[in-house]
């Protein structure tokens, strides 16, 4: 009956944000649809637009799924129902990170294809890209925590505009990294070191993060 | 013995501008409990240690057996929980809100669900963001007595509705005692709501039950007696006596613990009594609490 319940509420929040995730994957889409047009022009655009979809996704989620749902006062609705705070913080955790995989993942697929097969880009570039389209993962965790751990919309709109606001100083401090950058053109991806002591960092940054949510809910005393 | 759905042991809790001191309550199975109190008394965090929302600092607490907030998830699958600060979601129907428990609940009964929508005159296609308050509050009872819980538990039921509505909810509660062993606590700070359906009352100021005793007995034992006292005569202290208001030569007692040798006990200091009144749950309700603030301040 406890994970029925757990498994209810993941169903219930992809129902809900269903229009959300299609109209990410859509844009991200048609970000692609750009970059295949060729020349610099497009390719730049493409390529913002495609992170833009990313970020987007990965910022609206944990706000309408977490932030609105204490501000528009469903929570209450919610832990009237056979759950503790604890599988809570599971289906909202589950739930959330899910729904941004399925764009995540999808986009990421579609690029990779897009790289490997139309020439545009070179396949060197893979890894980068993989690197960046990490970021709002991560981006989407640590919202995902402030908004559970910290019971209100400002800690939500603080942990959005600082993970938002990061993100383009990360890429300019990427741009200039040797490391990174020295294969970015090379016809097939090269998962050097620095590549994978990125990529690491990323995942080490997800999973302490979420840890350390579910660590603070469950020494939460009140949860309404 | 009667089993208790609910058994409150000593409960206390701290927060920085106001706390829960020292609660005991007991709410024998089957029977209705009003729970009285004006704004920021404490009904609502005393009702959300029961649900295991909050966790209370010292105390027991049981509910249908079930010992609060570590067994919380075992206890709410019998509980059905509303409270005024509750919504459901704007954009989706109630028809989506039924299935939604239902898919929770395996004691849903959907024949119920249907008669509960056409009392309440609800229909079941319509996004809650178009239903007006009165409306959202009998979708969120429907959604709580729908399931058939053991227990129904009430934040505030009524606030904020017109009379009809209020009369339809209450009703509906009324009915659902028809069944027996089922459980209803409700906190209101409408005594009019609350002596309309209540076995049982009890009153709760600044965080402290003040009194509970069921609903005949309050009335029974008090009692408002209006005196004219002549020139030179003293009231006497009378035991039961909880307030004497005096203005030249006529005074008003309020008693707790009405006996007709009270009115006796007036009349032989050299009052005279007038009339002796009833009181309702209102004027008990704000006598009681004026009384207990001035014992503290005493």
């Amino acid at each position: 009956m406890t994970n029925s319940i757990v498994r209810q509420l993941i169903l219930k929040d992809w129902r809900l944000n269903r229009l959300q995730l299609l109209l990410s994957i859509g844009a991200g889409m048609i970000a692609l649809g750009v970059v295949l047009r060729g020349g610099e022009g497009p390719m730049v655009a493409g390529t913002v637009w495609f992170f833009i979809a990313l970020i987007m996704v990965g910022t609206m989620l944990p706000i309408s799924g977490i932030v609105n749902e204490r501000k528009k006062q469903n929570l209450a609705f919610l832990m009237s129902l056979p759950v503790s705070s604890i599988q809570y913080t599971t289906a909202k955790i589950i739930s959330t990170v899910g729904m941004f995989l399925v764009p995540w993942v999808t986009l990421l697929i579609a690029a990779v294809v897009l790289i490997e097969t139309r020439g545009v880009v070179p396949p060197g570039a893979i890894p980068i890209a993989l690197i960046l389209a990490g970021m709002p993962f991560v981006g989407l965790c640590l919202m995902t925590g402030a908004a559970l751990v910290g019971e209100s919309e400002g800690w939500g709109i603080a942990a959005n505009v600082s993970c938002n606001s990061s993100y383009g100083l990360i890429w300019y401090f990427m741009g200039r990294m040797p490391g990174l950058m020295a294969d970015v053109k090379s016809p097939v991806p090269v998962w050097n070191p620095t590549v994978l002591k990125f990529l690491g960092g990323e995942l080490g940054l997800i999973v302490l993060i979420l840890g350390l949510t579910f660590y603070i809910q469950s020494r939460k005393r009140d949860f309404v | 013995m009667t089993d208790l759905a609910i058994e409150v042991k000593g409960v206390g809790k701290s927060y920085r501008f106001f706390s829960l001191d020292h609660i005991n309550l007991e709410v024998p199975e089957g029977e209705i409990m009003g729970l009285i109190g004006p704004n920021g008394a404490g009904k609502s965090t005393t009702i959300r240690i029961l649900m295991g929302l909050v966790h209370q600092d010292s105390g027991d607490v049981r509910v249908l057996g079930h010992r609060m907030p570590a067994a919380q998830v075992a206890a709410k699958w019998d509980i059905g929980f509303a409270s005024e600060d509750m919504r459901l979601y704007d954009g989706m129907t109630l028809a989506w809100h039924m299935a939604f428990i239902q898919s929770i609940y395996p004691a849903w009964n959907p024949a119920y669900a249907q008669l509960l929508l056409k009392r309440f005159g609800l229909r079941a296609e319509q996004k809650i963001k178009g239903l007006s308050h009165g409306q959202r509050v009998k979708a969120t009872l429907l959604l709580v007595l729908a399931r058939r819980p053991k227990l129904v538990v009430l934040d505030e039921p009524t606030t904020g509705l017109d009379p009809v509505a209020r009369h339809e909810i209450l009703r509906e509660l009324t009915d659902v005692m028809a069944d027996e062993g089922r459980t209803i606590l409700f906190s209101s700070h409408n005594t009019q709501d609350v002596e309309q359906i209540s076995d049982r009352i009890t009153f709760i100021d600044r965080g402290r039950i003040i009194d509970s005793m069921d609903r005949e007995t309050y009335l029974d034992r008090w009692r408002r007696l209006r005196l004219e006292v002549p020139l030179g005569v003293e009231l006497p202290a009378l035991p039961g006596v909880i307030c004497v208001r005096q203005e030249g030569r006529l005074a008003v007692a309020t008693a707790n613990a009405f006996v007709p040798g009270l009115a006796n006990a007036y009349e032989n200091s050299g009052a005279r009594v007038q009339r002796i009144e009833t009181m309702t749950l209102e004027e008990i309700f704000v006598a009681n609490v004026e009384h207990s603030r001035e014992e503290v301040r005493v």
